[in-house]
């Protein structure tokens, strides 16, 4: 185990390596593909090279003619696997925090449910990510309270992955909605995803992250879940949707909690790192605070 | 004769001049010089027997002589008479004549008519004269008030003009009234003539601004002298009595100089009146008497200095010293004061009924549109060869069907070699290098030396050197892919030359060709003889 995570350290540091020789490559080969689509003589400089960068052109497929982004990389293989998640609290939770942590809509693949107070479970976060790790689990899930209300959430991908820390604001549980029998069972679906205006590197990354934790759905699934960013805050709906009277009419039923997100932090590292690098930390105080806007436009 | 001709003459022109229209004087006209030369002539002999000097009789008013020699000689008149009527004056006021005096009015009165007569007497060019008339006038207003409260202090019952005082107004009371309203608005010492005319006429200025501007600024002030004249006036503490102003009170408090009303005023008014030192009240209230406005509000803005200045030695309170830690202010003193600071973090958005509108609107389109953004499957690289599509050869085989059946044979005999298993030749290819790759695989993961397997690759191989295949030919060329020399060899055993041969060899090499000779020969004959 030690080993393999040595190794797997030595890859990502090789292959950080080669990323600038690589993109140069990329670079060269795009120019050279242009450059036949268009019907233009090659560039001068890249004459020498031609022959052989002709030939690589030709045995690429479709993967390869996108350069490899090593920042992305954790979830290299995250598509090919479903995700399994585990959710647990902060210590000693309050039962309205039980409640809220057992409506999330992510309890799809959990393997493990402990919200903390379960006698099974390891009292040091240090050992909850090496037993998540043991067991192949790819996100921990862990939500914070302030006198019952849910106010954080730290969602972190297991293998070395990224982490990002989110603040909750306007948490309104299933029970505030309405009362549970005439919203009746939670569907258990694989979802649709919708990520709204996500347009920048940050917020791109805070979708792929938002995005992982949920599997590939079936094309015809009537379940909805949005995270909708309006001013660096995320808004979370989760909807269930009929079509009553053809395609064009829509009836859209609201299931399930929502809340907003705020972003503050995303470290490069799991969540018992302290040392982490930090890709992002939100600064509030700085003067041009209110002129920023990290996740999207 | 020629005195009544003169004097009618010298009315005629006075009056001529009275009724003329004064815009007339501004432009010349030889009327009315004549008319004033002549009416100056008539007043000068009308003056000249009361001169006690003795000045030329006529009035020269030659019209050779001008303004100024005309004057000269009114000069020479006037000069002397002035004094003479002042005398006249005097003794008129010290020993009045036998009439019931009235008080006010006839000083009003009598500067009115003197003003007269001395304009009828010196009327025209005499402008010096008037003012010094009317100088003389204040004097006698002047001495007439004096004369009049001399008058009412002596005789407080005595009431002249009963025409004008009835029951409520009483002429001496009002006199009184305002007396004292100057002297606490002035400090006392109301005898001093001029100068507190001077001040009075000062202080009516100020008043009329100070008025206005303490109206505008607040009502401290007006309510302080307010105070003052109320609290003097009605000793009983509070506003104005009906018995102050309709009953005769022997004890008029404004004829007590002696301070104590101010006193209790300091007493009360402890606003209007804020001096250090309560010891001094005494002796301060003697000189508050004497001070004027002006001082008064300096001591009042020297109060005021002194306590600004006493504040700012001071230190400030705990809010206005900057940065400010839990242990140098109060305990809890934060949460009492309203702190306003500057958020630079846009708020939480507040989630309207709009807001949700507009996202399911988003929701709703998107569903439409069937755009989603869900983790997408990856292509996934084929684990299992495709399958072989065995593709039915419709020409006609070349082999007959008896090859076809001999082929079969060797192969089940195991004669032959066994065909490729695989018919594609890019299989084939795919094959050795995957063999390739493997072996690589093999020699990298394992610790034991495992030799390179041979691959039998059948190619014609010429026994020619590089240099004649091509006329143009690469320039480094090497002969290495020639045939080996033990290649070229057929032949068995160790191979000796002729010369290397010995005796015994070489008659064993000739006994066995011999024998081989024979034998052919042997059957060769057979042949020939049978011919």
């Amino acid at each position: 185990m030690i080993r393999r995570n040595q190794r797997l350290r030595r890859e990502y540091l090789y292959s950080k390596s080669l990323e600038g020789a690589d993109r140069a490559q990329f670079e060269k080969k795009r120019r050279i593909r242009q450059a036949l689509e268009e019907g233009k003589p090659i560039p001068t400089e890249l004459r020498n090279e031609e022959h052989e960068l002709r030939r690589q052109i030709d045995l690429e497929d479709q993967e390869r003619q996108v350069p490899t982004n090593i920042v992305d990389n954790e979830y290299a293989t995250a598509t090919i696997r479903e995700p399994k998640i585990m959710l647990t609290t902060s210590r000693n939770p309050s039962s309205p925090l039980i409640q809220f942590v057992k409506w999330l809509p992510v309890n799809l693949n959990i393997m493990f449910f402990a919200p903390y107070c379960c006698s099974f479970l390891c009292q040091v976060i240090s050992e909850i990510v090496e037993a998540c790790r043991s067991h192949d689990i790819t996100d921990l899930i862990l939500v914070h309270e302030h006198r019952g209300k849910p106010d954080g959430l730290i969602v972190s991908h297991l293998p070395h992955g990224p982490t990002a820390y989110f603040g909750l604001l306007n948490v309104v549980t299933r029970h505030d909605i309405k009362d549970r029998k005439t919203m009746g069972k939670m569907s258990e679906a694989y979802p649709h995803l919708i990520l709204d205006n996500f347009s920048t590197k940050i917020g791109e990354r805070t979708a792929t992250i938002l995005k992982h934790l949920f599997p590939v759905p079936k094309p015809d699934s009537k379940r909805i879940i949005t995270f909708a960013n309006r001013d660096d805050y995320i808004s979370f709906r989760h909807h269930v949707y009929e079509k009553p009277g053809g395609p064009k009419s829509i009836d859209l039923k609201e299931v399930g909690p929502r809340f907003e997100l705020r972003l503050y932090q995303i470290k490069l590292g799991t969540v018992e790192l302290s040392e982490a690098k930090s890709e992002f930390v939100l600064r509030p105080y700085i003067n041009t605070a209110k002129k920023q806007r990290t996740l999207g436009a | 004769m020629d005195a009544t001709a003169a004097a009618d003459k010298g009315e005629a022109a006075l009056k001529l001049l009275e009724y003329a229209d004064p815009s007339h004087f501004l432009s010349p006209s030889a009327d009315l010089v004549t008319a004033a030369r002549a009416a100056s002539q008539h007043i000068y002999s009308s003056l000249v027997p009361l001169s006690p000097a003795q000045p030329p009789s006529t009035l020269l008013t030659d019209p050779a002589f001008d303004a100024e020699q005309i004057w000269s000689q009114i000069e020479l008149l006037a000069r002397p008479l002035l004094p003479h009527l002042r005398r006249q004056l005097r003794r008129l006021e010290q020993q009045p004549p036998s009439q019931p005096q009235a008080t006010l009015p006839l000083p009003v009165e009598k500067p009115a008519d003197s003003e007269e007569e001395e304009e009828e007497d010196g009327q025209g060019s005499e402008l010096d004269e008037l003012k010094e008339l009317e100088e003389t006038d204040d004097e006698e207003e002047l001495s007439d008030d004096e004369e009049d409260e001399e008058e009412e202090e002596e005789e407080l019952d005595q009431r002249a003009h009963k025409g004008l005082e009835d029951q409520f107004l009483k002429i001496g009371e009002m006199a009184e009234f305002l007396d004292k309203g100057d002297e606490e608005e002035y400090g006392g010492g109301a005898n001093r003539g001029e100068e507190k005319k001077a001040t009075k006429n000062w202080m009516a200025e100020s008043d009329d601004e100070g008025d206005e501007d303490r109206d505008e600024e607040g009502d401290e002030d007006l309510e302080d002298f307010e105070d003052d004249d109320e609290d003097g006036e009605g000793e009983d503490g509070g506003g104005i009595m009906y018995k102050d102003f309709f009953e005769k009170s022997h004890n008029r408090p404004a004829k007590k100089r002696d301070g104590s009303t101010k006193k209790v005023q300091f007493k009360e008014d402890t606003h209007t009146m804020e001096l250090d030192g309560s010891e001094n009240d005494d002796g301060n209230v003697e000189e508050e008497q004497g001070l004027s406005t002006h001082e008064k509000e300096q001591l009042k803005a020297r109060a005021k200095i002194e306590q600004m200045e006493k504040a700012a030695l001071e230190s400030s309170a705990w809010t206005m010293q900057g940065e400010v830690t839990a242990s140098s202010r109060p305990i809890n003193s934060a949460l009492e004061v309203d702190l306003d600071f500057e958020h630079n973090v846009r708020p939480a958005p507040v989630i309207t009924e709009e807001v949700t509108a507009s996202l399911e609107d988003m929701i709703k389109k998107r569903i439409a549109e069937g755009h989603f953004d869900d983790v997408e499957k990856p292509s996934l690289l084929p684990s299992k060869a495709p399958k072989e599509h065995k593709e039915l050869d419709e020409s006609k085989s070349k082999k007959g069907l008896a090859e076809l059946y001999e082929d079969d044979y060797a192969q089940k005999a195991g004669i032959a070699p066994a065909p490729l298993a695989i018919s594609d030749e890019l299989k084939q290819q795919a094959n050795t290098l995957f063999k390739r790759i493997c072996l690589k695989l093999d020699a990298l993961s394992h610790f034991h030396f495992a030799p390179k397997p041979v691959i039998e690759d059948m190619s014609v191989q010429a026994n020619v050197p590089a240099l004649a295949m091509e006329e143009i030919a690469p320039v480094a060329v090497s002969d290495a892919a020639m045939l080996a020399p033990e290649e070229v060899f057929e032949g068995k055993g160790d191979v000796k030359e002729e010369g290397e041969l010995t005796q015994a060899e070489r008659k064993r090499r000739r006994a066995n060709k011999k024998r081989r000779y024979a034998a052919s020969h042997k059957e060769r004959p057979a042949k020939l003889q049978k011919d």
